[in-house]
């Protein structure tokens, strides 16, 4: 099964993970990111880079495997490739902090 | 790769952000390796079959008893039959310069056991490759970034070498064009500007015809083959019947198309091949390299950083094989058997005195990876062939061993690994203790020499004496490389130029008997052969079968042969490539790895669903005179016309009937370096 961007990402979008990517298998949305999991060769390098865990093997989810890849592939097909890191999102930091507590 | 210990224990592993080639990237096979190293089947304890040959149920008993019923087995074994009447089996199921490819050779060479040909991988390539450009690291894979024509020869970089690919998308994003030739519709296909599909087998003709077209269009680099070649006269006169329409019937593609390609790859300088294992498994498998492994000198590509052909870095590693090997304790004239063809050795196929009475397997699966596995079964189900399986895991051989040992994983023992990926040496360092009572290769093999009586020391060096004398410290190539710079750093780039003024053979230099690239090759006068790095470092009992001295197109044997003759019984040409997420029978026990490929699969085309009634999702039979495996269809055009594709990797005793691709796998060699023919397959695939 691919890795896939869980809601983590919501409102953070660090972009960490696609400077790392060997394969540029991520979308961007405006308040997100998103893995084709038809590009997504599972080296798993993005995984330790994600600064809020937003990236998962579909493997070890307990449920929604399945809906989380089809969202990622479907976006995916709608959104635009990025390869470069951006800035993340000015609501990133708040986001992370309610994610760690 | 960096490896996460809590407690003692691992809890995670990820590839060193540092390290400058894989760049903290790991990959599908490895990216959880906790998971292999704490799997609940994993074996902790030696143990005794207690049961029927192929059922699996064993009794734990001692190591002491293990090894005094091993010895006292084979010194009977030696006094009734001698000792070839015993056969180790093994290969690379671990890596490494203390516990992989030879770990066992001074000890099987001691011991007077019929050597191992281990032809499984790139041996034949090897042997092409060799009599061509000689052993030579080839150009620097990280100065692809300098390509401007990148051709990934039968090479799924994505799946099975996917360190290499941002090296190729940078060449890519600079505008280097990316070609891809391999019958097999993949992710890798799908990233290239031109994907090229020819019959499976007929790459040479490909290759010929390219020669063909850069001399009769004078696109040659005629000062670089002035004064870097030998042949090119023969070479020359030769190609004259190679003509691109020729290649088009034998493969497929197009004729103009053949001829674009040889003018790009020719024109756009430096230009690049990357040749997969792939490459050799069919019968004309190594006459494929011998061609591929001119272009580059013809065109003058090893000029500049970026240029020339890529195979195996292996060869820039300063291993001393002669200390790995000790092919000097062999007991002159010992018989070789080729590991193709254990299904006949066990079987009395070979017709060879004495029969194998004794088979040690360690580092190697073989009932998943070697072919007439029908045969193979028969054979280890003999009653009276004593078999010790030496492995992390029950794998469908090791259900028939009589003893079975426990062997570490990567992350429970030390080692120092060189690549054949890159040019970077590695120092793997023990990070938890073994499980159970697991022990290392090199652990056994002290242990099974103390058993034997050996007293001569060498048997008993420790893994950091191993490890010290298998390199050779003082070669230019190892300048500046020390213990205490592995210890701290993990690996070191060896002492070579940087890869962006890296051009190794920008002045000639080639390692072969001439020193020059030899178009004709002087070294096919002493007919085929495999390197002694294959076969225990021995060169003794040889094929020395003849072979052309100038890169010649032999057809596939089988494969394309039969959609010729109506009513062919097995009209299909079968493949059977690597899958993505298993590493040949490695991982194939692991639920992620199992799990993200499925079921067993067979690619067929529409066209050949279509007159079968096959659908997505159905279940077929695959089969040949050989054997037959059961799979499920998927209909698309990642298989072309007449073609079908089963990746391999999958284990029998998880599969539906039991078999799998390897069941119908020929045991035919090609025609260069014991190269296996897996890829000109004839079969027919019929609804359950």
């Amino acid at each position: 099964m691919p890795h896939v961007v869980t809601d983590h990402c919501a409102a953070c979008r660090y972009t960490e993970c696609v400077a790392i990517c060997p394969v540029d298998c991520f979308h961007a949305a405006d308040d997100r990111l998103y893995i084709d999991p038809d590009v997504c060769i599972d080296c798993a390098a993005c995984v330790p880079v994600c600064p809020v865990k937003a990236i998962v093997d579909a493997f070890d989810l307990e449920a929604g495997a399945d809906e989380l890849i089809a969202l990622n592939r479907q976006r995916s097909r709608e959104l635009p490739v990025i390869a470069e890191k951006t800035a993340p999102l000015p609501t990133a930091e708040a986001r992370r902090q309610a994610l760690k507590s | 790769m960096l490896v996460k210990v809590e407690n003692g224990k691992v809890t995670g592993v990820q590839g060193n952000p540092a390290h400058p080639f894989t760049q903290g990237r790991l990959c599908a096979k490895t990216s959880h390796y906790q998971e292999r190293v704490y799997h609940p089947e994993r074996l902790l304890y030696p143990m005794r079959r207690s049961g029927p040959k192929g059922t699996g149920t064993f009794e734990r008993i001692s190591w002491d008893e293990a090894l005094a019923t091993i010895g006292e087995r084979w010194r009977t074994i030696i006094d009734t039959d001698g000792p070839t009447a015993i056969l180790p089996y093994s290969y690379l199921g671990t890596q490494g310069i203390v516990n992989g490819l030879t770990v066992g050779d001074p000890f099987f060479n001691k011991l007077g056991a019929t050597i191992s040909e281990r032809t499984f991988c790139d041996s034949g390539a090897s042997t092409a490759y060799v009599m061509t450009v000689g052993p030579t690291p080839g150009m620097d894979p990280e100065s692809l970034v300098h390509s401007r024509f990148i051709i990934l020869w039968a090479c799924n970089v994505l799946s099975t070498n996917a360190h290499l690919w941002p090296f190729i998308d940078t060449a890519r994003r600079n505008g280097a064009k990316l070609v891809v030739i391999d019958p097999v519709k993949t992710g890798t296909t799908a990233m290239a500007d031109l994907h090229l599909r020819p019959r499976p087998g007929t790459d040479a003709a490909l290759a010929l015809a390219m020669i063909h077209v850069i001399i009769r269009e004078g696109r040659v680099d005629r000062d670089y083959v002035d004064r870097h070649t030998i042949g090119f006269d023969e070479l020359s006169a030769h190609v004259a019947a190679y003509t691109p329409e020729f290649a088009a019937a034998e493969t497929g593609i197009d004729a103009e198309v053949i001829r674009n390609l040889a003018r790009d790859y020719a024109s756009a300088q430096p230009s690049a091949i990357r040749i997969g294992v792939a490459i050799e498994r069919s019968a004309g498998g190594g006459q494929v390299v011998r061609a591929i492994a001119c272009l580059p000198a013809l065109v003058g590509a090893w000029r500049r950083p970026g240029g020339g052909l890529l195979q195996l870095p292996l060869w820039a590693f300063p291993v001393r094989w002669d200390r790995l090997h000790r092919a000097d304790l062999t007991t002159p004239g010992t018989r070789v058997i080729n590991q193709w063809k254990l299904g006949a050795a066990l079987t009395g196929g070979l017709d060879r005195e004495p029969p194998i009475r004794a088979l040690f397997v360690y580092n190697s699966n073989p009932l998943v990876v070697a072919p007439d596995q029908l045969r193979l079964q028969q054979g280890l189900a003999r009653e009276d062939l004593f078999t010790v399986v030496s492995e992390q895991f029950m794998t469908d051989t090791a259900r028939y061993a009589d003893l079975l040992l426990p062997a570490t994983t990567q992350v429970e023992q030390d080692d120092l690994m060189f690549s054949w990926g890159h040019l970077y040496l590695s120092l793997n360092r023990q990070a938890v203790a073994a499980q159970g009572e697991a022990i290392s290769n090199a652990e056994l093999f002290r242990r099974l020499a103390t058993v034997m009586g050996y007293d001569d020391p060498f048997f008993q060096r420790s893994d950091e004496t191993i490890l010290r004398e298998s390199l050779d410290w003082d070669a230019p190539s190892m300048r500046g490389i020390t213990m205490e710079l592995l210890e701290t750093q993990g690996y070191a780039r060896l002492n070579l130029p940087a890869a962006d003024v890296f051009a190794p053979h920008a002045d000639g230099g080639f390692p072969t008997p001439s020193g020059k690239v030899e178009m004709k090759a002087s070294m096919a006068a002493g007919g085929n052969f495999v390197l002694p790095t294959f076969r225990q470092g021995s060169n003794e009992h040889q094929d020395g079968s003849p072979v052309p001295a100038l890169p010649t197109y032999r057809p596939p044997r089988e494969s394309g042969v039969a959609d010729a003759v109506p009513g062919a019984r097995y009209p299909l040409a079968m493949m059977s490539p690597k899958s993505h997420s298993f590493l040949n029978s490695s991982y194939g026990n692991l639920r992620r790895q199992a799990v993200r490929e499925g079921e067993q699969k067979l690619f067929i085309n529409p066209a050949d669903a279509g007159v079968r009634g096959i659908r997505s999702d159905d279940l077929v039979r695959v089969r040949n005179a050989r054997g037959a495996f059961v799979a499920v269809a998927k209909v698309g055009d990642e298989a072309m016309p007449g073609v079908v594709v089963a990746p391999m990797g999958h284990w029998l005793a998880r599969s539906r009937a039991q078999a799998t691709p390897a069941a119908l796998n020929p045991t035919v060699l090609g025609d260069l370096g014991g190269a296996p023919t897996f890829s000109d397959n004839a079969v027919e695939v019929e609804l359950v």
